[in-house]
């Protein structure tokens, strides 16, 4: 299949267009069910189905599709998918899926998914656009976990469930609280525009 | 009665929609940046909020559990809540024009705002009935007034405040959101529901 | 006219298309989300009642109640409780014996309370505190001491409404067990 920029394409969801980071979408599951790392996880794998899914159904057929129902279209492939995700969770994850409970469903409205049918897969072709959901999915999951295992650090003393920190750590119960959640988005959101100007500045000269 | 003030209450203020449950973050942070911008969204919001809630809570119940489908419930809650969005921007440019020239530009943005499909699901996983449901849409709506205007204006002080640059943006908007959300947890004990 | 048709027969089939990828995704999918349901129950029942070997479910007056038994012998009645939380929904299970005064236990199946604080309320050692406590006179908490009556347990700390609720919870549906399985008698 012809796909020149595939590399480039697939690095870019990683670092230099994270959704998280650098586009400030998504925020809602991202903020809501990051209060243990595999939570988070779970999140991550669920949004990345959906996004890889609806990015190949949509690319296929996105010739087809008159402009003017184009969002209606979208819409409805990706709660097609959302739903059979949800379902899926329920049925062999059911503590996962009782612990993120409205937040599988929302992932319909997450502005990522449709912003990429939009932004990306309506232009391009199937390779690209199934290479650009991989990394977009991936960068999103890595941030879910990496947001979930610091907040499950400070908050339960625990990463993934296993203890990390001793007896003697008092739980910040901030962290699990929702503003834990904004408060630690916030600074990473800042560390990373920091290293990315440093990484930028090293660059040019 | 006792019950549509606690619902209305807690949706407003002890549970607020954005604090708490994080939803309508992305206009949150993306229309935050004056008072008069953050009062119009959230009137727009509440609006088609209540409205969402009336339709959806018709239709899931009437169509969806009177025939077996459950299944169907988020994609035709979606497509109810776009078409709402639209029906209602044609409805205020014919009607109205002066107040489509204030909320107009609100309107498609909020079709994608999680807050209200999340409003819908949580009506249906609490088993409100129609009326609850209303009140319920329109505490939603208060509430995330309420808190974008109140970003709003913390967010014009800050306009000449010295923020660290990376931090400028979406950075100081989510720490003073973790900020708001501690301070309206001291409303937690007002009630228990 | 050729666009308008074009428009509508693309919606119509994916309107098609997705509702029939839902109806086998559902097929699939529900009864195991059924099987999952029922094996909460029924863990739940076993881990209330560890020595009962099988369970009956019977329907008194609108409730659900479940016969835990070891051999034909009836240990307790097991019995879901439902009420508001702090947060949200708070769903249990309880156990009580035969004789409705004293309580074996309790589990916590669903709840959306405070991570960290309110949810403490699914810990073993706020769970536990129930394990043989009064029914009567109704159950009661306290804060921040240990409990000195035989029908007190010790609210979690920093979360008193989460606490009450499930205390309040329990009461209100031992009163209408208690109510409905004396008429029975």
């Amino acid at each position: 299949m012809h796909c020149k920029n595939c590399g480039k394409e697939f690095c870019k969801g990683l670092w230099r267009e994270n959704p998280i980071f650098f586009q400030v979408l998504g925020m809602c599951p991202t903020l809501a069910v990051t209060t243990k790392a595999l939570f988070g996880f779970s999140m991550g794998m669920a949004t990345t189905f959906v996004l890889i899914s609806s990015s190949l159904v949509i690319s296929c057929i996105r010739k087809l599709v008159p402009p003017q129902v184009r969002i209606a279209t979208f819409t409805v492939i990706i709660a097609t998918f959302v739903t059979c995700a949800d379902y899926f969770l329920k049925a062999n994850f059911y503590t996962i899926s009782k612990e993120l409970g409205p937040y599988v469903p929302l992932i319909v409205v997450n502005c990522i998914i449709l912003g990429r049918q939009e932004a990306f897969v309506s232009k391009h072709s199937v390779a690209e656009s199934f290479v650009d959901a991989v990394g977009m999915g991936i960068g999103f999951s890595a941030v879910l976990v990496l947001l979930g295992s610091i907040r499950e650090l400070l908050g339960f003393g625990t990463i993934f469930y296993y203890k990390i920190l001793g007896e003697g750590f008092e739980n910040w119960v901030i962290m699990a609280l929702p503003a834990g959640a904004f408060i630690t988005l916030g600074f990473l959101v800042g560390l990373f525009n920091w290293l990315n100007s440093k990484l930028t500045s090293a660059h040019k000269i | 009665m006792i019950n549509l003030t606690l619902i209305f209450i807690a949706a407003a203020i002890t549970h607020n929609f954005v604090l708490t449950y994080f939803l309508g973050i992305c206009p949150f942070i993306g229309v935050s940046k004056r008072i008069e911008q953050a009062v119009g969204m959230g009137i727009a919001t509440t609006f088609v909020m209540t409205l969402a809630a009336c339709v959806t809570w018709i239709i899931y119940h009437f169509i969806l559990i009177r025939f077996g489908l459950p299944f169907l419930q988020y994609a035709s809650f979606i497509i109810v809540i776009a078409s709402l969005v639209q029906i209602v921007e044609m409805f205020i440019r014919k009607v109205s024009p002066a107040l489509y020239r204030a909320l107009g530009i609100y309107l498609p943005l909020i079709t994608t705002n999680c807050a209200i499909l999340g409003l819908t699901l949580f009506m249906i996983l609490r088993k409100y009935t129609f009326l609850e449901g209303v009140v319920f849409g329109v505490g939603a709506g208060c509430g995330f007034t309420l808190a974008l205007v109140i970003m709003a204006g913390i967010r014009e002080e800050l306009e000449c405040c010295d923020i660290p640059k990376p931090l400028q943006g979406a950075g100081i908007t989510l720490i003073i959101a973790g900020m708001l959300a501690l301070s309206f947890m001291g409303f937690g004990g007002l009630i228990s529901r | 006219m050729r666009k308008t048709i074009q428009m509508i027969s693309v919606l119509t089939i994916i309107g098609l298309v997705s509702g029939t990828v839902l109806v086998f995704t559902y097929k699939y999918a529900n009864p195991l989300i059924l099987d999952n349901q029922k094996n909460e129950i029924k863990e739940a029942i076993f881990k209330i009642f560890p020595k009962a070997d099988t369970y009956e479910k019977d329907i008194i007056e609108d409730s659900v109640i479940f016969r835990a038994k070891e051999g034909g012998k009836l240990l307790g009645y097991a019995f879901l409780a439902e009420g508001n939380g702090y947060q949200g929904a708070i769903k249990m299970m309880a156990g009580i014996e035969p004789n409705l005064e004293t309580l074996v236990g309790i589990e916590i199946l669903e709840s959306q309370e405070t991570p960290g604080l309110g949810q403490e309320i699914t810990e073993e050692e706020f769970k536990a505190q129930f394990k043989g406590l009064m029914t009567s006179p109704k159950i009661t908490y306290v804060k921040n001491k240990p409990p000195e009556r035989p029908n007190e347990i010790r609210a979690v700390t920093g979360a008193t409404v989460s606490s009450s609720a499930v205390v309040s919870i329990l009461n209100e549906k031992i009163k209408k067990l208690k109510n409905a399985l004396q008429k029975l008698r």
